[in-house]
């Protein structure tokens, strides 16, 4: 049998397998299995990407196809690891087959978006992916599950459309032909005459637009975000936001590869980017300001990193939509490694949850002692989605940094380093408030990470140290993807042309800093063992209302001063929309279904009518 | 010049939905409902007639060619029967209605439903 097949079904298969058995021990091993075969295969195809590969799966009404590509290797290589370590995680945190059958059949979602090769197939596997993780959430909290679902719904609906609206003017479902389909219309329309008029592709963008950004959580349609991600098994969140997110991304760059060409000339430029790409990238920058303020300000840990990881995908498609290819490498760059920290962050969160069954800060405080190697993890973690080198989160932001900076759009480059700042803010946070400080007594015996969790922490760790130290390896392959040196450079060296990082250099200067401490330490430091339950506040009583610690409403301030901003809240608006389509039709009810057999009757006479006058 | 039986039939549909529209009362309403099914027949029939013939039974002297069409004949022997039923169910939802309700009055009747 064909790998491609293998990879895409084998989860699914693993996971309904799981679901029938059902006998604890055996469900876990028929699910871990279910996910390492998928990355075995993935490793393997490493070397035939760049032939391609490909599959057809007859259904007697149309072929289903997938096909290997270098930028579909890169994120099948993302979601089998990524989906691997997340479904070791479920082995400790599953609470039942339920959760397996639903967790691996998501993966089957992921892995089919990314390898389709044509449309049909690219919608179907979409579906099974946003069914399966609704699934997930409906069994924790069936508030956030049905947010999710409408605003899925609604995106799929638009795809849907702009889907049949391809197949009706090109005739085909397949990316290859659709994509000549495209710039052969691309080239039509300098000439004169084109099929595609200018109001149909914008509608074609705003359908695509909808339907990418809901999955990946652009800015005014991220609301169900920070509350599916919060609301379902942790450690299936790691797939969800570090595998699920990336869909989307990768619909948005199927977009720029399939009708770039056409938008371009059809649109024009803004600045140095296409002017429907600064779309993209506009709306990418305000979920980044967004997430990053909203992370700050929750009080509860699950969503605070939900609305970071809303702020991160922001980076990812202000990255594709600035559209130069450095920007898309970038952006390519940056979905690793959101998908390698988030990843770990869930997991974390998963321990903490597993271990303390706890999620406020207020609730939290000095676990670094009792849960150190996970606070090890986190602290890789930290690092990394902070941009401190050499992790690899710090080589991703670099080349988005210096791709948005290079093409001279300032505003985009205020946001993303606005978005950086930020990220600070609310990583602080969650570094004090859980790991330090004083330990409230119920987490006194608290037991460090099971084994399970630990190892697919410790291989996301491992992923997020040696991309970091080597980020040559991703350039490698980013460079694969496009067939052409970009990002120059060794294993350890970025080279960007007008900007260089090394890594090496970078990790040998922290190492010396280390040990040049450690010896002052060693040598002469009068340091006093500090009791966790020995650290203080200021001097002065502390209000409820106004509490210094950093466990409760520590950006209180903030909140204040965005007090303005924060009653426009999109979440709201939907809610509002929803609740006046109800009162409408409560009203609609009322006055017209009134159940007087009379009325009907009249209703009855005035349409025989209308039919009359308009000569039915 | 519009035939006389189609005004008259139609006039009749009229007079039935006037009252299915406007009275109150129930057994209004279902007299009503009985002049509009007289007015729909009348009307199926008065289609079929072809001016000049007669009756669609073949016997002596009459072939196909000297009858009016038989099959809204047909039709409204069905409509006839149809009718008689639905107005019989009719009438006995009256009765029960009055019994619970102790009127025939139709707002009466959905106010105290409530």
């Amino acid at each position: 049998m064909n790998e491609l097949a293998l990879i895409v079904f084998t989860p699914l298969l693993a996971g309904v397998l799981a679901w029938l058995l059902n006998v604890r021990g055996l469900r876990e091993a028929i699910g871990v299995i279910g996910a390492a075969v998928p990355l075995a295969y993935a490793a393997m195809l490493h070397e035939k990407a760049a032939q391609g590969l490909s599959f057809a799966l007859n259904l007697g009404v149309f072929n289903m196809t997938f096909a290997l590509s270098q930028l579909s290797w890169f994120f099948l290589g993302i979601a089998a690891l990524v989906g691997f370590s997340a479904v070791l995680g479920l082995v400790s945190t599953a609470r039942g087959s339920y959760e397996w059958l639903f967790a691996l059949m998501s993966l089957t979602g992921a892995f089919g978006v990314f390898l389709a090769n044509d449309l049909m197939t690219f919608f179907i596997f979409w579906e099974i992916m946003t069914f399966a993780s609704f699934m997930m959430v409906l069994r924790y909290n069936r508030q956030a599950s049905l947010k999710y679902f409408v605003l899925s719904i609604v995106g799929a609906y638009a795809m849907l459309i702009a889907i049949a609206f391809i197949y009706v003017k090109v005739g085909s479902f397949d990316f290859s032909a659709v994509r000549s389909a495209f710039i052969g219309d691309a080239y039509a329309r300098m000439f004169g005459s084109a099929t595609f008029s200018s109001g149909e592709l914008m509608a074609l963008f705003g359908l695509f637009l909808v339907a990418f950004g809901v999955k990946a959580g652009l800015f005014p349609l991220h609301v169900w975000a920070p509350d599916a991600y919060s609301e379902t098994n942790q450690s299936y969140t790691a797939m969800f936001s570090g595998v699920l997110s990336k869909t989307g991304i990768y619909g948005f760059i199927m977009m720029y590869i399939l009708m770039g060409t056409r938008l371009m000339v059809e649109f024009g430029m803004f600045r140095s980017a296409p002017k429907f790409g600064y779309i993209i990238a506009f709306l990418g920058g305000l979920t980044i300001i967004v997430g990053g303020l909203l992370a700050a300000l929750q009080e509860d840990i699950r969503k605070l990193f939900a609305y970071s990881s809303i702020s991160q995908v922001g980076y990812i498609l202000v990255g594709i939509g600035v559209g130069t290819a450095l920007s898309m490498q970038a952006a390519l760059f940056h979905a690793l490694s959101h998908a390698l920290f988030k990843g770990l962050f869930f997991l974390i969160v998963a321990t903490i949850v597993y271990r303390t069954g706890k999620t406020t800060f207020a609730d939290m405080g000095g676990l670094a002692e009792k849960m150190p190697f996970t606070f090890a993890m986190a602290f890789v973690a930290i690092l990394s989605l902070a941009g401190i080198p050499p992790l690899v989160g710090f080589a991703s932001k670099w080349v988005l940094f210096e791709a948005v900076i290079s093409q001279n759009l300032p505003i985009l480059g205020g946001m993303v380093f606005f978005g950086s700042a930020i990220g600070f803010v609310y990583l602080i946070r969650f570094t004090y408030a859980v790991w330090f400080g004083q330990r409230p007594t119920d987490l006194d015996d608290t037991k460090d990470a099971p084994l399970p969790l630990a190892v697919a922490m410790a291989i996301l760790a491992l992923f997020n140290v040696v991309l970091g130290i080597a980020p040559g390896l991703v350039a490698r392959e980013l460079n694969r993807i496009f067939g052409r040196d970009i990002i120059g450079g060794n294993l350890f060296v970025l080279d960007l042309g007008f900007g260089k990082y090394n890594a090496l250099a970078i990790l040998t200067y922290l190492i010396m800093g280390i040990a040049i401490a450690g010896l002052i330490y060693l040598l002469g430091a009068r340091a006093r063992k500090v009791p966790v339950t020995d650290t203080y506040q200021s001097g002065n009583p502390v209000t409820m209302e106004y509490n210094l610690t950093i466990r409760r409403n520590f950006f209180l301030p903030l909140k204040e001063a965005l007090s303005g901003w924060l009653r426009i809240s999109f979440d709201r608006t939907y809610r509002d929309i929803g609740a006046w389509v109800e009162d409408f039709g409560e009203v609609m009810r009322n006055y017209i279904y009134n159940g007087n057999v009379q009325s009907y009757a009249w209703y009855l006479l005035l349409i025989l009518l209308i039919l009359a006058i308009w000569g039915v | 010049m519009i035939s006389v039986y189609y005004f008259g039939a139609i006039s009749l549909i009229l007079i039935g939905l006037y009252a299915v529209l406007v009275k109150k009362n129930l057994l209004k309403i279902l007299v009503g409902l009985s002049i509009m099914e007289t007015g729909v027949n009348l009307l199926l029939i008065s289609i079929g007639y072809v001016s000049g013939r007669s009756a669609p039974i073949l016997s002596e002297g009459i072939g196909p060619n000297q009858a009016v069409d038989p099959i809204p004949q047909a039709l409204v022997l069905t409509a006839i029967v149809i009718g008689v039923a639905t107005t019989a169910m009719a009438l006995s939802a009256a009765i029960i209605l009055y019994e619970k309700y102790g009127t025939l009055n139709v707002d009466e009747i959905r106010r105290l439903r409530g």
